[in-house]
């Protein structure tokens, strides 16, 4: 450094003698000397490839990460936990229940790019792959620039209605979805086609009020069959035929602490085959869900995530309302009705016991409403589910997790009860940009 | 919600919002306490400046909490360190807070490390296999003064350009602050014969002695730099990359970090590296930030009979680091006591 910059002496010296240097200006000393030190920065970026003028062309890359989700798998169903789920009484059949294979499972691999599009909008989209798929997730266009706290997303997303609908799998705390969630939904959870406009209003605290317009594709509580998909018993109806209202409030707290709460409706319209092995038929009419939901943290002062606290809950209750369009096995109840009302929820908790390393719990408890009323106007009332999960979890780097997680679950499939443990040991990999981290 | 009432409500909602902007002073969100420190000092009274992370905490590892985006959404002017220090929440904070202005790129965002000499400037490919590097370079620059310097002269100027009625104040305060880091860096005496300009540019040379030594002013060398000259050289060990401009400034050498890599915890092997290369090099003090857990600094410190230094790396860190300049002083004091 001594040497590198004798040549300014001169220039300095100059300056000394011109008397003070205005401060914003660039002729005082320092000032030279800070430029002339620029400028050598400035030739050496563009000879050093990696830094200076060509990180500055590569900022127009998108950011590029990829999530590799894999485990180690273990239960002890007779018929494997993925059957179970399907036919958790009250419940199924549910579509894509989710369930691992005993031994190695590869769930996905997710590749996330996301990029500012121009001084407008901001767009993301997750593809998920699997060993035999591909399948786009999300594809995302936001507003950046609207006025009075408003936000405009479109294209296909996770529904925000609540804090584990949004999350993307890796980001959960515990290997499995939410009992409640994935009787309702499905293992994916509800994601759609569709518009969401939010609003951050000019509230002291924080508030959020959001509106979503969706296609409405869930086979499990928003299904669309149409003519074609059902012998042309069906009417096709135009989308969108789900739409969903949501509040999030977060108080002002103090210190580390945060907590959010949340409401949250949706409705729309649903068509479904009626195959319980005896019925046949189609159904048409609407589903509404509606709940509520909470996150509660602490971000203590210690590195590495020691002391930290996160706890979590949800409350979600369904109704579908069907009319039974036509039935070759039971003509005389065509015009009748089908309802159906489920609910559930869960609480889990984990704790940062030491540096990098977590441990938590979770109760799932669907089905304190568990009831159907079928077209010859018989109601089944049905058993509670419920579902306690435990898990350590060890992060060497903010880009790694190793999770050990274990579930006692008592399921009411045709109404016997069902004792299954499963054993999960995941890992978790991110490789590319740094994500940030959603509250 | 029915139409008309939505429309009330946005109604209300712009109407504040532009009740907010012609009202009262400028709203001034920092993401750090230390660039809290510098923003006031060149603000004044026109405006309230509050820090999305406080000294106690770490930069590197913040939730984009509901409380910041709040913070966000009212900033008036949001001002960042940079160098991918805040990259994991900064993003959230910006997205959610529906501010337009403030994101990067807009005319009320500031990156205040535009002009600030970056140390540790990857010249290879990297690789997360390194630990939490950043391709921008070191982003601790704060602990450098002169860094400081160049910080209140960038903030200065873009309040300048945000608030234009208030010029004259903020070229006033600069002017201030910059005497009074000048002043504690080399002695007000010396300021006052030479300005601090031309210290300063003659301190980057490395011709600071032989210019005082010209003049015959070697005797009124005062501030850091007289209380760190005795120590050129001098080697400590820190936690974390967090001290390694200011010690570039004052001349020292981190022989050794506690940590085996960035934002990687020490293991006992690395730990023991520590240990023989402190005896090696008879090193006895060991630097580490309040945000670090101490136990593995005093296993070692116990080791080699060395003494640990926990002295804040940013402002509010401890009590007595009460703003920027204070916490210069005391980790020059500390150091030149201990050393």
């Amino acid at each position: 450094m001594a040497t590198r910059y004798k040549n300014l002496t001169v220039t300095i010296v100059a300056a000394v003698l011109s008397g003070s240097a205005p401060l914003l200006a660039g002729d005082d000393p320092l000032q030279a000397m800070l430029n002339q030190i620029r400028e050598e920065e400035q030739t050496a970026g563009v000879a050093a490839p990696s830094s200076g003028l060509a990180s500055a062309i590569q900022s127009f890359n998108p950011d590029i990460s990829v999530v590799i989700d894999s485990m180690v798998h273990g239960d002890d169903a007779r018929r494997g936990i993925g059957r179970i789920l399907e036919g958790t009484d009250g419940f199924g059949p549910v579509r894509e229940p989710g369930g691992f294979d005993d031994g190695f499972n590869l769930r996905e691999a997710e590749l996330f790019i996301s990029s500012v599009v121009d001084p407008y909008f901001r767009a993301y989209t997750s593809i998920v792959v699997t060993e035999d798929d591909a399948a786009l997730e999300e594809v995302v266009v936001q507003t950046t620039g609207l006025p009075y706290g408003l936000q405009l997303k479109g294209g296909k997303f996770l529904s925000e209605f609540s804090r584990s609908n949004s999350q993307h799998p890796h980001d959960w705390d515990f290997v499995d979805r939410p009992l409640v969630s994935g009787l309702i939904f499905g293992d994916g959870g509800l994601v759609e086609k569709g518009v969401q406009l939010s609003w951050l209003a000019p509230t002291p605290f924080h508030l959020l009020l959001g509106t979503e317009a969706l296609q409405g594709e869930n086979e499990n509580m928003f299904g669309h069959l149409g003519r074609d998909d059902s012998g042309g018993t069906l009417t096709d109806h135009s989308g969108p035929r789900l739409w969903l209202q949501w509040i999030k409030i977060a108080p002002p707290l103090w210190g580390g602490h945060e907590a959010q709460f949340g409401l949250f409706h949706g409705y729309g319209r649903h068509q479904d085959e009626w195959d319980d092995g005896i019925n046949d038929g189609w159904f048409d009419g609407h589903s509404r869900f509606l709940g509520t939901d909470f996150v509660y943290k602490y971000d203590a002062p210690h590195a590495y995530g020691k002391g930290d606290v996160t706890v979590q809950g949800e409350y979600m209750y369904r109704g579908k309302d069907l009319t039974l369009e036509a039935s070759q096995s039971s003509p005389g109840l065509v015009g009748n009705s089908r309802v159906d009302q489920q609910d559930g929820l869960y609480l889990q908790g984990a704790y940062g016991f030491a540096p990098r390393w977590r441990a938590g719990l979770r109760w799932d408890y669907v089905g304190l409403t568990n009831r159907s009323r079928l077209p010859d106007r018989t109601t089944q009332r049905f058993d509670e589910t419920h579902r306690l999960s435990a898990m350590i979890d060890f992060s060497p780097t903010e880009f790694s997790r190793l999770r050990l997680q274990v579930n006692r679950g008592e399921y009411f499939v045709d109404g016997e009860r069902e004792e299954v443990y499963q054993v999960f040991f995941q890992a978790l990999f991110t490789l590319g940009a740094h994500g940030a981290h959603k509250f | 919600m029915n139409i008309r009432s939505t429309t009330s409500l946005i109604l209300t909602a712009a109407m504040l919002s532009t009740a907010q902007a012609l009202a009262g002073p400028l709203i001034i969100v920092t993401t750090t306490s230390d660039l809290k420190s510098i923003t006031e000092s060149i603000a004044g009274d026109r405006a309230t400046v509050s820090a999305i992370c406080e000294g106690t905490r770490d930069a590197h590892y913040l939730q984009a909490r509901p409380s910041f985006i709040m913070m966000a959404r009212d900033a008036d002017l949001w001002i960042r360190a940079g160098m991918e220090l805040e990259i994991g929440w900064e993003p959230m904070i910006l997205d959610g807070a529906r501010n337009p202005d403030i994101r990067v790129g807009g005319p009320r965002h500031l990156d205040a490390s535009e002009k600030v000499l970056k140390l540790d400037v990857p010249t290879q490919r990297l690789s997360r296999a390194l630990g939490d590097v950043h391709p921008s370079g070191n982003p601790h620059y704060w602990t450098d003064p002169l860094n400081g310097r160049i910080v209140a002269e960038t903030i200065a100027e873009r309040l300048i350009r945000v608030d234009a009625a208030g010029a004259e104040t903020y070229r006033a305060n600069l002017a201030a602050f910059q005497k009074a880091l000048d002043e504690r860096m080399f002695g007000a005496d010396l300021v006052q014969r030479f300005g601090g300009s031309t210290l300063w540019a003659r301190q980057l040379q490395g011709t600071l002695d032989s210019f005082l030594g010209e003049n015959g002013a070697s005797e009124m060398l005062g501030g850091w730099v007289a209380r760190m000259r005795p120590l050129k050289g001098r080697r400590i060990v820190t936690y974390h990359k967090n001290w390694t401009y200011f010690v570039n400034r004052f001349g020292l050498e981190v022989a050794i970090e506690l940590e085996p890599k960035p934002g990687i915890p020490p293991s006992p092997a690395h730990l023991s590296r520590v240990v023989d290369l402190m005896r090696e090099q008879g090193i006895n003090t060991i630097l580490i930030a309040p945000i670090y857990p101490p136990r593995a600094a005093n296993r070692v410190a116990a080791d080699v009979r060395a003494k640990v230094l926990v002295r804040a790396h940013s402002v509010g860190g401890l009590p007595a680091a009460s703003d920027y300049l204070s916490l210069i002083d005391e980790i020059v004091n500390d150091l030149a006591e201990t050393l």
